[in-house]
C-alpha cells in the first residue's frame, strides 16, 4: 500500500510560535529529526501525533494537514470562520 | 555522509565479508600461508573501518538495536520496514547457501534436502503464523 502524500504547515506554525525543532519535538514526544521529516513532508504522522501537533498549535487538524497543497493560512482562517458562522 | 557514499560503504562492507570467506576457503583448501593470513587481516581491517564509519559513527546501529519504547513512531516504522526487508534477504541468502551445500555435496544427502524444504516452508509461513498466534480475531 502506497501512502498518500500529506501536506502540512508545521514549519510556518512552529516559527510563528517561536519553537525550535528540538522544543517542538519535546512537546509532541518525538525525536527532533522526525520534526524535520514532518516539515519536509517526507513522513505522514499517525492520527495520535497529528492530534498532539494540533493541540500544541491550538488549531484544528484540517488547518495543519491536507491531502492537497496548502493555501495561505489567512485564506483558511477566513474559510473556517465562515464555516463556523462568525 | 551522502547516500551514494553510504551505499558504497555498504557494498564495501559486504564485499569484505565475502572476500574473507573466499580467502578462508582458499587457505583451507590449499593450506595456510602468511600471505593469505595478511590478506585476510587487511580485508578484516577495511571491513571493520567501514563498519564503524557506516553504523557506529552514524548511530544507525543504536537505532536498529534500541528497544521499541525508546523510539518514536517514524523510527519504529523505519526499523520495521528495514527488518521486513532484512528478513526477506536473509531468508533467500541462507536458503541459497544451504541449497548450494546440498547440491555440491560429494554424496547426495536427502536429510539436507529435507531440512532445506522445511526451512523454506518455515520462512514462508512464519510471518503468517505469528499473526495467527498473536491476534485475537482474524
Amino acid at each position: 500500500m502506497k501512502n498518500q502524500k500529506l501536506y502540512n504547515r508545521i514549519t510556518v506554525l512552529r516559527e510563528e510560535n517561536n519553537f525550535s525543532r528540538k522544543e517542538l519535538a519535546k512537546e509532541i514526544g518525538v525525536n527532533f529529526q522526525t520534526v524535520g521529516y514532518l516539515e519536509r513532508e517526507e513522513y505522514n504522522p499517525s492520527l495520535g501525533l497529528a492530534f498532539r501537533i494540533s493541540k500544541i498549535f491550538k488549531l484544528p487538524i484540517e488547518m495543519i494537514f491536507s491531502t492537497e497543497p496548502m493555501k495561505p493560512l489567512s485564506q483558511e482562517v477566513l474559510k473556517y470562520r465562515k464555516k463556523m458562522g462568525e | 555522509m551522502s547516500r551514494a557514499i553510504r551505499r558504497l560503504h555498504v557494498v564495501l562492507n559486504y564485499f569484505c565479508i565475502i572476500a574473507i570467506i573466499v580467502f578462508f576457503a582458499i587457505g583451507k583448501i590449499h593450506g595456510w600461508s602468511s600471505s593469505i593470513l595478511i590478506v585476510i587481516g587487511l580485508i578484516a581491517a577495511v571491513g571493520l573501518i567501514s563498519f564503524i564509519t557506516l553504523y557506529i559513527k552514524s548511530k544507525v546501529w543504536k537505532l536498529v538495536h534500541a528497544k521499541i519504547d525508546k523510539l518514536d513512531e517514524r523510527e519504529v516504522q523505519l526499523t520495521h520496514e528495514s527488518l521486513r526487508l532484512s528478513y526477506s534477504i536473509f531468508t533467500v541468502v541462507s536458503l541459497l547457501v544451504l541449497l548450494i551445500f546440498a547440491v555440491t555435496a560429494k554424496e547426495y544427502d536427502s536429510l539436507i534436502m529435507i531440512i532445506f524444504i522445511g526451512l523454506l516452508y518455515l520462512a514462508h509461513t512464519l510471518p503468517a503464523a505469528i499473526i495467527v498466534w498473536k491476534q485475537k480475531e482474524f
